[in-house]
């Protein structure tokens, strides 16, 4: 299954889409590297020109062509004034030094570009017309410049004060200057630091240590097309500690959000490598697919509708617009909330090149508990005699080749191993198999092999991530670039995804006022899912008497399509599944007028999803029939999403206290999605696994949509000297898919602050509240989700034949009157600082209404359609969130502990309903015996005043401990066959009605599957060198039908193993117990368990479990090497650290995977991963 | 100041032109068509009345529904070892939570069929006899649909326009009863066997034609007849269609099996079949019916061993009663190809029956698996045959000549020993009956034969003690039919 990957072809497909990127960062990486030996360059060469009485910028353009240079100014400094300019033969420098120093201007130069500054008014008192005298340095000083914890700071620039010397201290902090006088004064300057200004006197050396900069600390927090400080927000913003992206490598980033910030709920749906997890933000506006209401994520600025495949070392920042206001400037699509990121990019002044490596093993965090093959046999032949008491047939299964029936042998025709001992078979014993007297007949002895196929389909998975990148740059140009590589194995068998990624960018300032950037993030996946579907009885839970190989040492098939021998499919398939993903944007901010600019942005996301499948020549349906049918398929699917942005800002004060921040702008977006599908049969050999090779054409399909979206919106912050903050946001939107008359909608937001702290008559009040901020917002958002790109107007769709005749048919219905979903959500909200802003806090409480829900209605059955998308009824959601961060110890003692909580509640209630002339408007739903109204009424369903996912289902009382208790019993509707008798063993059900008769009547409502309070705790200690990372989250009210467990214990697919819950099942008469007798497919006997197929509906309440848990997600423990050591090795930064992700789930579900409500059907476990890890920093 | 202006401006409208081009957003389909472009061509109108052969097709494969409905509570079918899953039809124990498929599939093809009968008469074909054979299909089938959902549930939603526009209101309706139904059913018949420009069969035989729309109209006027108390003047227009309908290029085949055959589709036999067809459709329910791979044991003797051959991927989930399989003789050819009984051997030596598969849609080999893609049969001949004797016994002629005609090629040279000589009224439609459970079997008409001669409580044994339990006749309506179809009532008996 090894395949070649070779990197090669990732290098020239990104090569081919970025061509002008590269050129970008080529240049951003040439102008930096290369400043100071060029400089001299161009200083030096000779120039021979006159100017008599002419403009200086003809003189500088005459320069310009004469040195092969470009100069580069603010217009505002130099003046409109008549000079002359004679040099022959001389160095550039003089030249420029004679037309500059009469005009109070100085330069330096960039490479072939020189820049022109006005000289500081106080500058000297020299006469600037003669020429600078040589000066000779009265010495060197040196020094180190340090940061609070003592480690040598890099990269600070160190300016004599009044001039343009300077140098910036190296690697370890040390510099070394000349200085010209003992007047001197040095200006230490830092990003992130405060500057200081140090008098040298006399000086020699000089220990500097710079004070972190306690505002620069202070929350940014990136918002719709812009930034803004946590003090002035006014709306509902969470942003991620990305200290939780630092130590587990995530498949997909979105992970990270998992139990990390308030209001946003994270369900790992399943431990498949690269799966994305389902994020929904505030309970989502959907009424008919609640879990699917994903929110918006804006990635750089451009919007995508997942987060995947993007490596989540190239992020520098997540934060999630959960209230209206702050959406509203995506209005369009933003109801279920934003994820915005950024990506890294490079700074000015630091060079850094860091590498990253982790080794991460993964675990099954939860198996099943199943029996041994020997209680397997005893339970299944008991089942069996146990159904045939009413269905006398079933007992030809005791003696057929089936998993626990006797009619198997040695020979390859069979699918077990179970089967009567006789001279033929009895050296299997001497091979490891067991024997066992039959327990319908002690004479006969049975013998078996155990197979733990739990132990076949998983193992530990071995991972290893890599990730290397380099940044740097100076004023004038920046560049980062990360290249990734992460092959991330899963536990089960054949399971993997890979990802090679790319994030490269770059910065360019053309002009003193304008600024270029480009942008590329590619990544490459291949991903390999399960190689049989989990649900049920297939691979996990094949029955443990199945064989694994034959006599002849080949491997075993397994009996047919729903229990195979997972590494016999493995074998027998071959997959590809790629994907290409690629980002590439081109940007500039150009400042117009002090104050105002404008950034346009245009950008392509393109994703290439390419896959193909063969099935080899195999027993793929049991172990007689051989099928060399070689299905083979392969997809091409692509997706281009062009987009355009345009933003006009501008901001400025008046009189200081007067603070306005505007915003302009215009999007365009069109999407154009494509996909080519064949497949085809009959190859002649399993050894070509592509399409060529079929004899057999079987079906080709092809299809190409598109959606547009075009939208202006506008927001204007303005602030009375903090104190009092306003924010109004809107956006005007179309889109295609939209019916005719309603294409545009207007969404609005407002949201308002009063920074109370900031007020004269807060000294008055403890000083223990050291930060108050009292927030309200409302707004108006869309969404069009849930719609297709030509559903307004109507469907024919075409594809299918009737004896080789092209169908056309009718497949949706027209309704051109759909509209914009609108939510209105208003947003109370408090930010509050205490003890010196040692602990904050954050709090909101939200009522969001959405109405016009875009609603796949169920249609009457005599329509001919399954549904309609209307905008049906309205829904309220209802929450409040808690985000508390917590210094608990600090400072002095070297002992840091930091801790954050957060917690949200999320209740949703339907509204109302199109009228439909039914109490409530209800749609769908249960109707049963109601004991609050003493009569029978439609209770769950969709109806107004009600909640989605409510669950109803048959209350077991109790077992019947013997035939006599049984025998009063109600009868059982629900029983299939002629004979409802009841016997021990049989479930007692609540007759709700009390009529005697148990049918659909009487069922109980068991709970609602969506939760109710999500959240988590984090962590973070450190003492001296080393950190300690705790995160825990949990979540809580949510009710799950463990359809597993009740499928294996009513042997439901006749085909699976057992749990050993079975142990405890009703055997005896007066067994007293919980778990009723097994029966050989309990459906089709006394209906004790599975009741409704398999619905998530309508089942046995035993197995409708609370999904409440308290997962240990991560405990991390890292050690930074100290800056001595690694200071020695030419090393910034070394660290090491040890993690574990998944450890633990407390939690009383039974089943595999207590996060996702509504039902279990199997499902690939989540894994237990332990991480060692690497970072180094040059 | 101005030079910034004027950039400023520049710059702006550069934008405006960018966005300002008229209509970024009206973008039509590419892979589909709206419903604006749509109903202009008679391409429109073909690719629609395929469509509604190819939804009626998804009732005869997937849940099998068709075999359920017709013949899944009769005494023909039974449970095959333990698999017992589908028992709740023959055990008759459907009720409002467990009621067998809903009627949604249906509805979908009766709303393309009224989508014809709106839109067809407005456009032009090339000639005008290919415009009213369409237009007759389209009849056809609805007055099949209705006649299916009448023997089904008694009274249903009568609609004969599309579902087009919607309105929560608009969309519920309430049950029309059955007479009025009839009404419509008889009324569009006679609007088809109008249309259709002659008597000839479409090429395939598995499209609607005026033979076959006769048949129909027999069958309903049958129904009617007995059903509905038309008596004799519903017996009249019956016999009257078939004879019609049998002059019409028709035989019955010598080789009873050939006529299901995978290798001769359409033959002489087929008034009407449903066209199955390999990456067409799915498998017709041959896939079932015939020998589960897993049931295969080492011990078979030779002959079963060839009999099964090769097996598909499923199989084995029902069989033919053996109520039923003990009424077919050895003389009669018809038993071979309906079912194959396997037997064992046990350690003692007895013979012991093991199981029985059906042998009727075996379809064909393909990959070393079997795939079961024969056409399934609506009317043929013989059914036109047998109609036309239960026509004129209960007219009072006698139907000995098409029982015979029945009889001499299912037993061949054996057939004078089996020859049908008419008694009473009763013992002649006793005969009727026994002889369509012989020739239909798993073709999905069992149970609608055992209504229509009111025979269903003597004949199915889990009805024998349950007489008098007239609702039982019809099926009950599905809960989550009922829950979306407001103004729709359960049917008495099954609340």
């Amino acid at each position: 299954m090894k395949k070649s990957r070779p990197p090669v072809a990732f290098f020239v497909t990104m090569l081919k889409f970025s061509c002008f990127h590269t050129f970008l960062v080529m240049i951003s990486l040439g102008v930096t590297l290369a400043e100071n030996g060029y400089s001299q360059e161009t200083c030096s060469k000779t120039v021979t020109l006159s100017i008599n009485n002419q403009d200086v910028r003809t003189a500088l353009s005459a320069l310009e062509k004469m040195a092969r240079v470009k100069f580069s100014y603010d217009p505002a400094i130099v003046p409109r004034k008549q000079v002359n300019l004679s040099v022959k033969g001389e160095p550039l420098s003089v030249a420029l030094e004679k037309l500059l120093n009469p005009l109070r201007l100085s330069y330096t130069v960039t490479g072939k570009y020189i820049i022109l500054m006005k000289l500081p008014e106080n500058s000297g008192t020299g006469d600037w017309n003669a020429d600078i005298p040589f000066v000779p340095p009265l010495r060197e000083l040196k020094g180190n410049v340090t940061d609070e914890k003592g480690d040598g700071l890099p990269g600070v620039n160190i300016l004599i004060k009044g001039t343009q010397r300077g140098v910036i201290t190296d690697v370890n902090g040390a510099f070394a200057i000349d200085i010209p006088d003992e007047n001197v004064v040095l200006v230490f300057s830092f990003v992130g630091y405060l500057s200081q200004e140090l008098a040298v006197g006399n000086r020699t050396s000089l220990e500097v240590l710079l004070q972190v900069d306690e505002k620069s600390l202070e929350e940014v927090v990136v918002v719709g097309y812009g930034t803004q400080s946590r003090e002035t927000i006014t709306s509902a913003i969470s942003k991620l500690d990305t200290r939780v992206l630092e130590n587990v490598p995530y498949a997909n980033a979105a992970t990270a959000l998992q139990g990390t910030l308030a209001g946003v709920r994270v369900q790992t749906t399943t431990g498949q490598p690269g799966a994305a997890p389902r994020v929904i933000v505030r309970g989502g506006t959907s009424i008919n697919n609640p879990d699917g209401a994903s929110p918006l994520y804006i990635i750089d600025g451009i919007i995508r509708s997942d987060m995947n495949h993007i490596n989540s070392d190239d992020i520098e920042s997540m934060q999630v617009l959960k209230d209206a206001a702050s959406t509203a400037i995506y209005g369009a699509r933003a109801s279920n909330g934003v994820v915005i990121i950024t990506t890294k990019s490079g700074k000015a002044g630091k060079m850094q090149v860091s590498y990253n490596y982790s080794l991460m093993t993964s675990e099954v965090g939860q198996f099943y508990d199943l029996v041994s093959a020997r209680d397997f046999i005893k339970f299944y032949r008991l089942g069996v005699a146990a159904s045939a008491e009413k269905t006398p047939a079933r007992l030809s299964l005791l003696t057929q080749a089936t998993s626990g029936g006797t009619g198997n042998d040695l020979s390859n025709t069979t699918g077990y191993t179970t089967q009567y001992l006789s001279a033929a078979n009895e050296h299997k014993l001497k091979e490891g198999w067991e024997s066992m007297p039959d327990p319908l007949d002690p004479s006969k002895t049975i013998i078996f092999q155990d197979t733990d196929w739990q132990n076949i389909f998983y193992k530990t998975g071995i991972s290893h991530n890599h990730t290397l990148s380099a940044s740097g740059g100076t004023e004038r140009a920046t560049f980062n670039v990360g290249l990734g590589f992460f092959k991330n194995q899963g536990t089960a068998l054949g399971t993997d995804y890979t990802r090679l990624s790319l994030n490269s960018n770059g910065e360019l300032k053309l002009k003193e006022n304008l600024k270029v950037f480009s942008r590329l993030i590619y990544s490459k996946t291949f991903q390999n899912g399960v190689v049989m579907p989990f649900d049920r009885d297939r691979a996990q839970t094949v029955a443990p008497t199945a064989k694994y190989r034959f006599e002849d040492g080949s491997l075993a098939p397994g009996v047919n399509r729903r229990a195979q021998n997972p590494e016999y499919v493995l074998n027998s398939q071959s997959n590809k599944d790629t994907q290409d993903n690629l980002t590439v944007a081109v940007g500039s901010r150009w400042d117009l007028l002090p104050g105002l600019s404008f950034e346009p942005q245009v950008s392509i996301f393109t994703t290439i999803a390419d896959s193909r499948y063969f099935q080899k020549a195999g027993y793929l349906a049991g172990p007689v029939t051989f099928n060399d049918t070689r299905s083979a398929s392969a997809s091409y699917a692509k997706l281009i999403q062009y987009q355009t942005d345009g933003v006009l800002s501008y901001n400025t004060s008046f009189k200081n206290l007067h603070n306005i921040d505007a915003k302009l702008g215009v999007s365009y977006y069109r999407r154009e999605r494509s996909d080519l599908t064949a497949s085809g049969q009959g190859a002649a050999s399993d050894l070509i696994p592509t399409l060529n090779a079929s004899s057999t054409m079987v079906s080709i399909t092809g299809s190409e949509s598109h959606q547009a979206l075009l939208g202006y919106f506008s927001r204007i912050n303005y602030d009375y000297d903090q104190k009092y903050l306003l924010s109004l946001n809107a956006r005007y939107d179309g889109a295609s898919n939209l019916g005719e008359r309603h294409k545009w909608g207007l969404f609005p937001g407002v949201s308002v602050g009063w920074n109370m702290h900031k007020e004269a008559f807060w000294s008055a009040l403890p000083r223990q509240i050291s930060q108050l901020k009292v927030r309200g917002s409302y707004g108006i958002n869309g969404n069009i989700g849930g719609l297709g790109d030509y559903q307004a107007q109507g469907v024919y769709g075409v594809g299918l034949r009737y004896g080789n005749n092209p169908v056309i048919a009718n497949t949706t219905l027209a309704n051109s009157e759909l509209q914009w979903e609108r939510s209105k959500t208003i947003d109370i909200g408090v930010d509050a600082g205490f003890f010196g802003n040692r602990i904050n806090l954050l709090f909101d409480h939200y009522r969001r209404v959405t109405d016009n829900l875009l609603t796949s209605l169920p249609l009457p059955h005599s329509t001919g359609f399954g549904s309609i998308l209307t905008n049906l009824g309205s829904l309220e959601n209802k929450g409040i969130e808690i985000e508390l961060m917590a210094k608990v110890f600090q400072g002095n003692s070297g002992f840091q502990w930091n801790v954050s909580l957060n917690a949200s509640k999320v209740k949703s209630k339907i509204l109302s309903l199109p009228p439909n002339g039914v109490e409530n408007n209800r749609i769908g739903g249960f109707n049963v015996f109601d004991p609050g109204k003493g009569d029978y009424a439609w209770l769950g369903g969709l109806q107004e005043g009600g909640r989605i996912g409510d669950l109803y289902a048959y209350k077991q009382l109790g077992i019947y401990a013997t035939d006599e208790a049984a025998a009063g019993a109600p009868t059982d509707m629900i029983i299939p066959l002629a004979d409802k008798t009841k016997y021990g063993g049989d479930v007692n059900w609540m007759d709700v009605d009390g009529n005697g008769i148990i049918d659909t009547r009487d069922r109980v409502y068991v709970g609602n599957t969506f939760p109710l309070w999500t959240g988590g705790i984090s962590n973070y200690l450190s003492y001296k060198n080393f950190n300690l990372a705790v995160r825990l989250d949990y979540t809580t009210g949510h009710i799950k039908y463990n359809w597993s467990r009740a499928f294996m214990l009513s042997y439901y697919g006749t085909l699976s193993s057992l749990p050993s819950e079975i142990h405890d099942s009703w055997q005896n008469q007066g067994d007293q117990t919980a778990i009723p007798r097994f029966f050989w497919a309990d459906q089709n006997s006394q209906s004790n368990i599975a009741r409704n197929g398999d619905q998530p509906d309508s089942g046995n309440s035993l197995f409708y479990e609370k999904g409440d848990y308290l997962a240990v997600r991560e405990v991390s423990l890292s050690y930074i090497v100290s800056s001595r050591i690694s200071g020695k090795m030419k090393i910034s930064n070394l660290t090491f650290h040890v993690t574990g992700n998944n450890l633990h789930y407390f939690t009383g579900y039974k089943g595999l995977n207590p996060e996702d409500g509504g039902q279990e059907s199997g499902g690939y476990p989540l894994p237990r991963n332990i991480i060692i890890g690497a970072r180094v920093t040059f | 100041m101005r030079q910034y202006i004027r950039k400023y401006v520049a710059v702006l409208s550069a934008v405006a032109a960018v966005f300002s081009c008229s209509g970024p957003l009206d973008l039509e389909p590419v892979s589909s068509i709206s419903n604006a472009s749509f109903w202009k061509t008679e391409n429109d109108a073909n690719g629609v009345l395929f469509a509604m052969y190819q939804r009626l097709r998804l009732q005869y494969e997937g849940n099998f529904n068709m075999m359920f409905w017709g013949e899944g509570r009769s005494e023909a079918l039974g449970n095959n070892f333990g698999a017992n899953e589908n028992s709740i039809f023959w055990d008759n124990q459907l009720s409002k939570s467990n009621p067998g498929p809903t009627w949604t599939g249906l509805y979908t093809i009766i709303h393309h069929a009224n989508l014809i009968l709106k839109y067809v008469p407005g456009i032009a074909f090339t000639s005008e006899a290919n415009k009213n054979n369409l237009l007759a299909q389209a009849y056809t089938m609805r007055a099949f649909l209705y006649y299916t959902m009448v023997k089904t549930w008694g009274d249903v939603i009568l609609l004969t326009e599309p579902t087009e526009g919607f309105t929560p209101e608009s969309v519920q309706k309430e049950r029309t009863v059955k007479e009025k139904v009839f009404e419509q059913i008889k009324q569009d018949l006679d609007n088809a066997i109008n249309l259709f420009p002659n008597n000839n069969f479409q090429a395939g035989r598995f499209l609607w034609s005026l033979p076959a729309a006769l048949t129909l109209k027999a069958d309903v006027y049958l129904w009617t007849g007995k059903r509905l108390n038309g008596g004799n003047a519903d017996f009249t227009v019956a016999l009257d269609a078939l004879n019609k309908a049998e002059n019409s290029d028709i035989a019955l085949l010598s080789d009873f099996a050939s006529v299901f055959e995978y290798g001769n589709k359409g033959n002489k036999e087929i008034l009407m079949a449903i066209r199955f067809q390999q990456f067409e459709s799915s498998e017709n329910w041959g896939r079932v019916t015939y020998m589960n791979p897993g049931q295969i044991r080492p011990d078979f003797d030779e002959e079963t061993t060839e009999a099964i051959g090769t097996t598909g991927t499923d199989g084995g989930r029902f069989s033919i009663s053996e109520i039923t399989r003990a009424q077919f003789t050895e003389e009669d050819q018809r038993k071979k190809a309906t079912f194959y009984e396997v037997y064992t051997t046990d350690t003692a030596g007895n013979r012991q029956f093991y199981t029985a598969f059906c042998t009727k849609f075996k379809g064909f080999v393909n990959g070393g698996v079997r795939v079961y893609f024969d056409d399934m049969v609506v009317y043929r001949y013989a059914d036109l045959l047998l109609l036309k004797a239960e026509a004129k016994n209960a007219l009072g002629q006698d139907p000995s000549a098409e029982i015979n005609k029945i009889r001499e090629r299912a037993y061949g040279s054996n057939s004078p020993n089996h020859v049908f000589v008419a008694g009473s009224k009763e013992q002649n439609d006793e005969a009727i009956l026994k002889e369509r459970l012989l020739e239909f079997t798993l073709e999905g008409k069992r149970w609608w034969d055992l209504v229509r001669f009111g025979k269903a409580f003597d004949l199915v044994p889990s009805l024998q003690n349950r007489k008098e339990q007239d609702h039982l006749l019809l099926f009950p309506i599905s809960e989550s039919t009922l829950s979306l179809e407001h103004k729709v009532k359960q049917n008495p008996g099954y609340e």
